[in-house]
């Protein structure tokens, strides 16, 4: 069952074209990572999947609707999707647990209590332990904050995740811990789309990689098809990816 | 008719009033900002209290208090001033100590190493101050000062309460005479518009003229 | 000195003075804040059109004098639109108006330093404009403008002051009164600028103390 769906997907900024016809499927359980050189459109694409960027062409589905549509209920289908953002975008004046509820009680309309529970259950699931719960953004740490935002993304029950290279603005030493929960969300069967520069990564969790050059998917197949990569331009991408310590192409 | 051109002449003498008190006070309020912002940071114990005590006590007061105390208290230690001098140095103490609130933020706002490369190369420190650190702090707090000297024009109406005769005191007087009450007032407004849009014109430009230049355009 | 002494018997209607001073800065500072707040969330979120408009409306309360404004609301424009407002009212009302125009500019700041990311991630988990206004931006926002806010008290206190050109009963018209009774100037000038003095920095000392009680941990501090 496909659950999201970008058919022919274009955006241009003034002088550039960024996204050049970009055709996307996503079955349900299933994970799906994006990878490509800086500036091939792979943030544009995910900020276009739930309209936070407004393409100037093409069609996307979520769960069967479609959200370009012009009377499409956009924050209502947004609630659909899980976006988890490489800027740590947290509510600087809410704690961490506020975060994670401010969704359910000013979206989805649960009340305290519930959305309480449901705030606690959530943030033990990214291993967010009690003692941080009441702290605010400024005194987390950044792989604390990101697992804070998968929480505040999670909880309101999306029916697929993005993730924004989430672990791009992580000092190195704190994005295991984000890819770990990330890895354990999508071993338990949550939809996820995933842009990331970490090629390891990318092959442990991913069931197909989609490589992306200049505004289009070039190619794309499962770690292990990727490994034996007949397309010229895929190879020497993954080649020089390999070729790069830890495997991180900056 | 009569009353226009009554009304016009009147009011362009009102003008040439209001325009003498803020030429004066404003470069006196300027320079007055600038010498106690600079006392508040450099200077000691002493000079320093007395300038912090100076400015606070100054934008603590109404500006009408001061003008007031002026006029009719300093005569009682046998003080006169005339109407247009009590009002010109109202304007410029009030000024002046909120000009320095800015200048001596923006010299807080100076690196240290600025400081310390003036010392390296055998400056004193009035020299350093003078040659280094105000030239930089004057242009980062101009902004601020162009402000002042747009509320300047506006207060200086408060000279009426006194007995000058600046523009407002002119409407006022008509106002009295004639039962024209929006015409004298709407007139006066858009003068005053026309006043603080030209000066707020001024001073983008002298900021522009005074900015230094960097990659950062 | 036995002038002098007399002016203590002035004590008490001096004081009275102080509610009517109170009454102008407590209303001004609230019809302020009941135009500036709106004004300034919608010069940030309405289209351009309505931000020319409402720049209009705070080019023109910033840029005329407060006496001018007095005048003109008391002698011409309330009276020509059919009510005759007293000199209190009249001064609550422009002072309220200006002071609107003022904290536009105070809210817009802030609103403006709330950063662009927050306002995606609330949009992502599918608030609506409204929704992320009222519950993402004002929140931090109202929280960021206190120390400009308790600047605008400072200012429209001592403006306060020149609603005495409308004979509004405050702290200066009485303190003028009391002068032309005893003939004294000095004296009861210097206890009226005592007086502000110790209002301004009684008041101001309250919002810093609300500013460090709502504080949050690394959030954006104040606007200068």
């Amino acid at each position: 069952m496909i659950v999201l769906r970008a058919e022919d997907v274009w955006k241009r900024y003034d002088d550039t074209i960024v996204l050049r016809g970009v055709s996307l499927n996503l079955k349900k359980g299933e994970t799906k990572v994006i990878m490509g050189p800086s500036g091939a459109g792979k943030t544009t694409f995910l900020k276009c999947l739930n309209l936070l960027v407004k393409p100037d062409k093409g069609r996307i589905w979520i769960d069967g609707e479609e959200i370009t549509s012009p009377k499409a209920d956009i924050t209502r289908l947004r609630q659909k999707i899980g976006f988890v953002f490489q800027e740590l975008n947290l509510f600087h004046h809410l704690t961490a647990i506020g975060n994670v509820m401010i969704g359910l009680t000013k979206v989805k309309g649960m009340s305290k209590s519930d959305a309480l529970k449901k705030a606690k259950e959530t943030l033990k699931r990214v291993h967010i332990e009690e003692e941080l719960w009441r702290k605010y953004p400024a005194q987390l740490s950044g792989g604390q904050k990101q697992r804070v935002a998968i929480a505040r993304a999670l909880a309101m029950d999306p029916i697929v995740m993005l993730y924004d290279e989430p672990t791009s603005a992580l000092d190195p030493g704190l994005s295991s811990e984000v890819l770990l929960v990330i890895k354990e969300l999508s071993e338990r069967g949550i939809t996820s789309l995933i842009v990331t520069h970490e090629l390891g990564f990318a092959y442990e969790v991913a069931d197909e990689i989609v490589v992306m050059n200049r505004g289009r998917i070039i190619g794309g197949g499962s770690p292990e098809e990727l490994r034996n990569a007949k397309n010229d331009e895929v190879r020497n991408l993954l080649n020089k990816w390999n070729g790069l310590k830890d495997g991180v192409l900056v | 008719m009569e009353f226009w051109s009554e009304y016009l002449s009147s009011l362009l003498m009102g003008f040439l009033t209001t325009s003498e008190l803020v030429a004066i006070s404003a470069p006196l309020g300027i320079i007055l900002g600038i010498a106690l912002g600079a006392s508040r940071v450099y200077g000691g114990i002493i000079l320093g209290s007395f300038a912090r005590g100076f400015s606070a006590l100054f934008r603590g007061f109404p500006l009408i208090v001061t003008l007031f105390l002026v006029f009719f208290g300093l005569p009682e230690i046998g003080i006169y001033l005339p109407p247009v001098t009590s009002a010109i140095l109202s304007f410029s103490l009030c000024s002046g100590a909120y000009i320095s609130e800015y200048v001596r933020g923006a010299i807080m706002s100076i690196d240290q190493g600025q400081s310390l490369a003036a010392k390296a190369i055998g400056m004193t420190k009035l020299q350093e101050v003078l040659y280094i650190i105000l030239p930089q702090a004057i242009r980062r707090a101009i902004y601020g000062i162009s402000n002042e000297i747009v509320y300047m024009i506006q207060y200086s109406s408060l000279a009426f309460a006194i007995g000058v005769q600046e523009m407002y005191s002119v409407a006022r007087t008509y106002n009295s005479l004639y039962f024209k009450s929006l015409e004298i007032f709407s007139l006066l407004a858009v003068i005053y518009l026309v006043l603080t849009a030209l000066t707020t014109l001024f001073f983008k430009g002298l900021i522009r003229k005074l900015e230094i230049p960097s990659k950062a355009e | 000195m036995t002038y002098i002494y007399s002016l203590f018997q002035y004590i008490p209607f001096i004081a009275e003075g102080v509610l009517w001073t109170a009454s102008l800065v407590l209303g001004g500072l609230g019809i302020g804040f009941i135009i500036g707040l709106p004004l300034a969330i919608a010069q940030s979120f309405g289209g351009k059109k309505l931000g020319k408009v409402l720049n209009a409306y705070v080019w023109f309360f910033r840029g005329t004098p407060l006496l001018v404004l007095l005048s003109l609301f008391y002698w011409a424009i309330f009276p020509s639109f059919g009510f005759k407002l007293d000199p209190l009212k009249t001064s609550i009302l422009v002072l309220g108006m200006r002071s609107g125009a003022y904290q536009s500019q105070i809210f817009k700041d802030s609103i403006k330093s709330v950063d662009y990311g927050q306002i995606l991630a609330a949009k992502a988990i599918g608030m609506t404009q409204r929704k992320l206004i009222l519950y993402i931006v004002l929140p931090q926002a109202l929280r960021i403008s206190i120390p400009a806010w308790s600047n605008e008290y400072a200012v429209i206190l001592k403006d306060s002051a020149i609603c005495f050109a409308l004979g509004v009963m405050e702290i200066l018209t009485r303190v003028r009164y009391v002068s032309t009774a005893t003939g004294l100037a000095l004296i009861p000038y210097l206890f009226a600028g005592i007086l502000f003095f110790v209002l301004t920095f009684s008041g101001t000392g309250i919002m810093d103390f609300i500013h460090k009680r709502t504080r949050i941990p690394g959030m954006v501090e104040g606007l200068r």
